[in-house]
């Protein structure tokens, strides 16, 4: 694996008279391998909606796979392990493990057919050089070809691909989340006496309750469909699944234009008055509420508001 | 400093960096200067018959000349007061209308940004613990190739959720 990223790299290099595009395009795949090939541990902030969290992330490679840990280092302490498609929660000292087999299709994080749609849904090209957490970092610019959608920028490690810092920004040019890495180190030694501490202590042993709702559900096609979804998203999956507090289970479509996704819950309205019609967002990801036909219908996307209510507003039952 | 100023006048600066310039223009007299000639220039240009010349310093000129009251109370002085009160509202009133006769010459492009912002970006609320499970449920399939925005939503929404419980 790691010779198939020098190849990339490689394969970067001679093509740096190539075309703008196509560089980037590469690029992102170096990003992507990056991210699962490389032993790091550094501190990041998010910052979203004016507020600002920091965490440590530490990720190593093992014999047997990729080992992700995640700790909060300001509120309660907050720490998750990730292995495989397993996930563990350590929260407020207590552990849990989370059971997510839709995880393990997450790598590779970069298929093939997502450069494509990417490449028709957004003008990528670089910005220049900038030097984040000490590294310097190549920029990219992701820009939609309509308002619908994002601007993304990314700014990632110029020898190994690392994303150093992710910023999400509206149509004025405006931050709207963003997460950069304040340190970071890249190889060398780094801490891995946590991995063997992730089963669950013997005092929580009697009662390991599973976190909610990550849970697999079946694939399905109901006859729900969305009429005017942003050009370029294409239908990525349709599941139905259970879900924390729901009687019945949730219709859940998924359409991609290979940056962001918008994710569409149907479900059978149960008449909560929680539920209200309504918009809310934390960062880049909007939510939207409705009731249509005695059913309610949540759209939760990584675009903004007015694309989660267009999508919504155009939600219909097409069967019987 | 200039271009900024000239953006600003032009509706083209965000919000919060308006309010830093505004702070620095009052700090700053040069910068104060370039601010009234540039208006005096746009009003020129707009409306040739009238031209106001440096009024903000004419009426603070006015001010500090009207008397200061430092006898003790009495019906005459208040009387005195009050006509110092008004002369100084009806000088006031004189800036707010000529403040409010550029905004309405000079800034075309204010109210068609102040109408554009809310379709931009609605007033919404944060979204509420219970609605956690659609954004795990949505985190799922999303794309990772931004895996490190993931990683940062994923402990955010998991970690809310579970403490919500």
């Amino acid at each position: 694996m790691r010779a198939a990223l020098y190849g990339l790299l490689l394969a970067v290099t001679a093509n740096t008279y190539a075309g703008e595009r196509q560089i980037s395009l590469d690029w992102l795949k170096i990003v992507a391998f990056a991210a699962h090939q490389t032993d790091y541990s550094g501190v990041f902030v998010y910052q979203y909606d004016n507020r600002v969290e920091t965490s440590r992330i530490t990720h190593v490679i093992e014999a047997d796979g990729e080992y992700e840990r995640l700790e909060s280092l300001d509120g309660p302490k907050r720490e998750i392990i990730r292995h495989h498609g397993q996930v563990w929660c350590y929260i407020n000292r207590k552990m849990t493990q989370v059971d997510s087999q839709q995880m393990h299709s997450r790598f590779p994080a970069l298929l093939p057919e997502q450069i494509s749609t990417l490449s028709e849904n957004y003008q990528a090209r670089e910005a220049g050089t900038e030097r984040v957490a000490g590294y310097n970092a190549q920029v990219f610019l992701f820009k939609p070809n309509d308002n619908l959608r994002y601007v993304h920028k990314i700014w990632a490690h110029t020898d190994s691909g690392l994303l150093l810092k992710v910023a999400v920004l509206d149509t004025n040019n405006q931050v709207v989340e963003q997460y950069i890495f304040t340190q970071l180190q890249i190889g060398g030694n780094i801490d891995r006496s946590w991995i063997g501490a992730k089963k669950p202590p013997q005092r929580d042993a009697g009662s390991p309750t599973p976190v909610e709702p990550v849970k697999s559900g079946t694939l399905t096609d109901s006859a729900w469909v969305v009429g005017a979804l942003p050009p370029g998203f294409k239908k990525t999956m349709e599941i139905q699944r259970a879900m924390r507090g729901k009687h019945a289970p949730v219709t859940q479509i998924v359409f991609s234009d290979g940056l962001s996704a918008i994710s569409i819950f149907v479900e059978p309205d149960d008449g909560d008055e929680d539920d209200v019609e309504g918009l809310s967002s934390r960062g880049a990801v909007n939510l939207y509420h409705k009731v249509l036909d005695k059913h309610l219908i949540t759209v939760v996307g990584e675009v903004p508001p007015r694309t989660v209510i267009q999508v919504l507003d155009s939600v219909r039952y097409n069967g019987k | 400093m200039k271009q900024e100023i000239s953006a600003l006048m032009d509706g083209e600066l965000f919000e919060d960096e308006a309010e830093n310039l505004l702070g620095r223009i009052k700090r700053d007299s040069d910068a104060h200067g370039d601010w009234e000639i540039y208006h005096l220039i746009g009003d020129v240009l707009r409306q040739p018959e009238h031209v106001h010349c440096d009024l903000s310093a004419k009426v603070r000129k006015r001010m500090q000349d009207e008397p200061i009251v430092l006898a003790p109370h009495g019906r005459a002085v208040k009387q005195k007061m009050r006509t110092v009160a008004l002369s100084a509202a009806a000088s006031l009133a004189a800036v707010g209308v000529v403040a409010w006769m550029s905004l309405q010459i000079g800034h075309e492009t204010v109210p068609q940004m102040a109408m554009k912002q809310p379709v931009l970006r609605p007033a919404s609320a944060q979204i509420r613990p219970k609605a956690n499970d659609y954004l795990m449920a949505h985190h799922e399939f999303s794309p990772r190739i931004i895996d490190m925005s993931g990683g940062a939503s994923y402990i955010h929404t998991i970690a809310y959720t579970n403490n919500e419980k």
